[in-house]
């Protein structure tokens, strides 16, 4: 159940700061959109250009991410998917790492070898996956190390609705409240598996109620409230803390652009009117409305974030392609 | 450079065990040694493993570091991956590994692929152990090998033992190594009770914990006519005839245990061959584009004519496994097929 | 001189018979108590037959043969 406005104590700072984070994790989608496309024309050619293959961006998903990770210090464990890069942001992953991965150049995560949907940083224990549902696993994992080295660390494994439905799912469920595991368990539904939506691919509304099928409590967060998120995560969170174990927390978010970039959408049924879900400029009128926010301090936030992301990707963009002749370096340690 | 060892002797009083229970003191000597190896899989607390992997850890370790799973091996898998991770040295079983269909991108996807992924900035030091191997009638779903398919794949080593000896040294190198290995023990080769076994699957083994190097391979036998080069159950039957030859044919044939698929110790392949230019593969798994293939290519690669006849491979053709005992008997690499492939080889 | 006799297995009865199915030691071998001397087998119930005493063992029964529970299958002297 969330809480209405009245009830919500949420301090000036941290409201602020909500914003904060999904506006750099929105200028950063935002320079990645530009910088894919800008050497594809005339035509199409996903293999062509600076940033190539697939690209899966995250835009109007950015309340999860805020709310989730400001619960989250460097040393707790983030699994994510083939759309990861506000997750990425959020939990503090260095932006000119990112994005120098992105542009497969020596200087990024993997160096080079791993790009957009195999980002890892150890410096947050940060990881994620091009595979369905297959992140969710090894969070269990790296819940099960901090548990046994006595720690209060938890891991938080995200994925999409329609991961759901894969059987990694419901294995880590089970397994994680089996073994009462410190993993906060998040489903992202966009509404959309790439072309197929939740109605025709979930027998029921709400992965919610699934969850106490596997001996958990399960929450669903409606609208793409950045609060409601970082409300109900606060709770999953402690609750994992405190060696309590899992639970889950599905959000009701948005996917503003295509499955990944070169998707026409002629599937999409929503795009009608889409901008008015878009999450960041409804939560900058709530603050505004609030008096937390006022437009000079809105754009300043803005170019701050712009700021950061363009030294991100001029950084990416100056730094050297991996050599050929080390190819195969890295495949053993 | 190949290593011969002599792995058996006749002393007095010297230590014996099987292969099973080699495997286990390995375990729990480094278990001993590292409280962050944990072992985890179906079966492996109480009941000691389907196939003995974990004959009495339980006991001696307790619940909290030999844990039973449910029926989950992507989530126990990706467990073993998240904790390695993570800086522990977890050991995961998949108790067949027929069954790897059901969490293979654990395995090769992620298991396998982290460290390259990561430029090298995450390593996954953990083992998974699996049983291997057929010929009691286990059927298709039940009897594979397999290695071929892993080797195959880049990231993740892959080792078989076929002695005590070398179970308890693989098991002891794969839990130290900061890579992913794939241990795979055949089930013939564990000297099980209640399963026909060789008498090589009962030998002597040293008491203190040591390592066998992932990589190399093992002279089981030395010869210069003609090299026959194998892993696992396999070696057995090829030292068992080898000894046969050697006895009734004067044929004496040079037995290379490759022990080792990933890396694959290619120049003691090598240096066999240039000495006998003769050569049989024997490999339990299947024919076509596998392991067998791989040991031909190594010489191929580098020297065709070091071969004075074309080579044989005495493997399991592209066949399931079948059930009834005279058609499993027909696919398997026997002895029989080996000696005739040996003549045939000898004489050509 | 010590008897090392087929141990009784799990619940099995009195009378039930096994076998012998691994001997970790050969005729002949200087032994120490504890050491493991053998697995024996009932049905599906595996046992370790460890040294009763220190000594040179000599072995009465093969692998695989047939004996009764209690029938002894070692002795060492």
């Amino acid at each position: 159940m969330t809480a209405t406005e009245a009830e919500r104590a949420l301090d000036a700072s941290v409201r602020v700061e909500l914003y904060r984070t999904m506006v750099l994790c929105r200028a950063f989608e935002d320079a990645i959109l530009r910088e894919y496309h800008a050497d594809k024309k005339p035509v199409f050619d996903i293999g062509a250009g600076l940033v190539p293959g697939e690209m899966h961006l995250s835009s109007g998903q950015e309340p999860v991410a805020a709310g989730v990770c400001a619960h989250l210090t460097a040393d707790d464990a983030l699994t994510a998917t083939h759309r990861p890069h506000h997750l990425a942001i959020a939990h503090g992953a260095d932006l000119r790492k990112l994005a120098a991965e992105i542009f497969g150049r020596e200087t990024g995560f993997g160096r080079g070898r791993g790009g957009h949907m195999h980002l890892f940083d150890p410096a947050t224990h940060f990881s994620c996956s091009g595979i369905i549902a297959e992140g969710y696993p090894p969070a269990l994992g790296q819940a099960f190390a901090f548990k046994r080295q006595g720690t209060d660390r938890i891991a938080v494994a995200v994925t999409g609705e329609g991961a759901a439905n894969q059987g990694a799912f419901h294995e880590s469920l089970n397994l994680a409240a089996l073994w009462n595991l410190p993993v906060v368990f998040v489903v992202e539904d966009n509404d959309w598996g790439i072309s197929v939506p939740r109605k025709t691919s979930t027998a029921i509304p709400s992965n919610a109620e699934r969850a106490a099928g596997y001996g958990m409590q399960g929450v669903r967060i409606e609208d793409n409230d950045v609060e409601a998120v970082y409300e109900a995560a606060a709770r999953a969170v402690a609750r994992a803390r405190a060696g309590e174990g899992p639970s889950l927390i599905e959000v009701h978010t948005v996917r503003l652009l295509g499955h990944f970039e070169g998707d026409a959408q002629g599937y999409r049924d929503d795009m009608a009117g889409i901008e008015s879900r878009d999450p960041i400029p409804r939560y900058e009128k709530t603050l505004s409305d609030a008096g937390l926010l006022d437009d000079a301090e809105a754009s300043r936030i803005r170019e701050e974030a712009d700021a950061k992301v363009e030294d991100a990707i001029t950084f990416a963009k100056d730094s050297p392609e991996p050599d050929p002749a080390t190819a195969s370096s890295y495949v053993f340690a | 450079m190949t290593v011969m060892e002599t792995q058996s002797t006749d002393t007095a009083g010297t230590r014996r065990l099987t292969t099973a229970k080699a495997m286990v003191e390995g375990i729990a000597q480094e278990m001993e040694r590292d409280p962050s190896v944990v072992y985890l899989g179906e079966d492996v607390g109480k009941y000691g493993g389907i196939f003995s992997s974990t004959a009495g850890l339980l006991d001696r370790f307790g619940e909290d570091r030999v844990l039973d799973t449910p029926i989950s091996e992507t989530a126990f898998i990706g467990l073993a991956i998240g904790a390695a991770v993570e800086g522990m040295r977890p050991i995961a079983e998949l108790m067949f590994v027929d069954f790897f269909g059901v969490c293979m991108d654990q395995i090769y996807n992620h298991m396998a692929k982290i460290h390259y992924e990561s430029g090298g900035a995450v390593k996954v030091p953990m083992v998974l152990t699996t049983a291997v191997g057929g010929g009691y009638s286990d059927a298709a779903q039940h009897s594979q090998c397999l290695w071929g398919t892993f080797a195959h794949l880049p990231g993740m080593k892959v080792v078989i033992p076929s002695t005590p000896h070398d179970a308890k040294g693989l098991i002891v190198s794969a839990i130290r190594d900061d890579n992913p290995v794939v241990y795979m023990f055949h089930k013939g080769v564990m000297g099980l009770p209640w399963m026909a076994k060789n008498p090589r699957a009962t030998d002597v083994v040293p008491e203190e914990p040591y390592e066998v190097p992932i990589g190399k391979a093992r002279i089981a036998r030395e010869g210069s006519d003609i090299t026959v080069v194998s892993v696992s159950l396999s070696v057995h039957h090829a030292l068992d005839v080898a000894d046969r030859l050697a006895a009734d044919g004067g044929i004496e044939a040079e037995v290379v245990d490759l022990r080792s698929l990933k890396p694959l110790d290619r120049d003691a392949i090598l240096t066999s061959v240039a000495k006998t230019g003769r050569l049989v593969v024997v490999d339990e798994d299947y024919l076509s584009y596998g392991l067998s293939g791989e040991v031909v290519a190594t010489i191929t690669d580098v020297d065709p004519g070091m071969l004075r006849a074309p080579v044989e491979r005495v493997a399991v053709p592209d066949v399931p496994l079948p059930y009834a005992r005279s058609l499993e008997t027909a696919v398997l690499p026997t002895r029989d097929r080996i000696e005739e492939a040996i003549h045939r080889v000898v004489k050509g | 001189m010590t008897d090392v006799p087929f141990p009784a297995v799990a619940d099995k009865g009195p009378g039930s018979e096994g076998v012998v199915a691994t001997w970790f030691v050969r005729d002949g071998d200087s032994v120490v108590a504890d050491q493991l001397l053998a697995e024996v087998q009932v049905d599906k119930v595996a046992v370790e037959v460890p040294a009763p005493a220190a000594g040179t063992i000599r072995l009465l029964v093969p692998e695989e043969a047939v004996v009764t529970q209690g029938a002894v299958i070692a002795r060492i002297e």
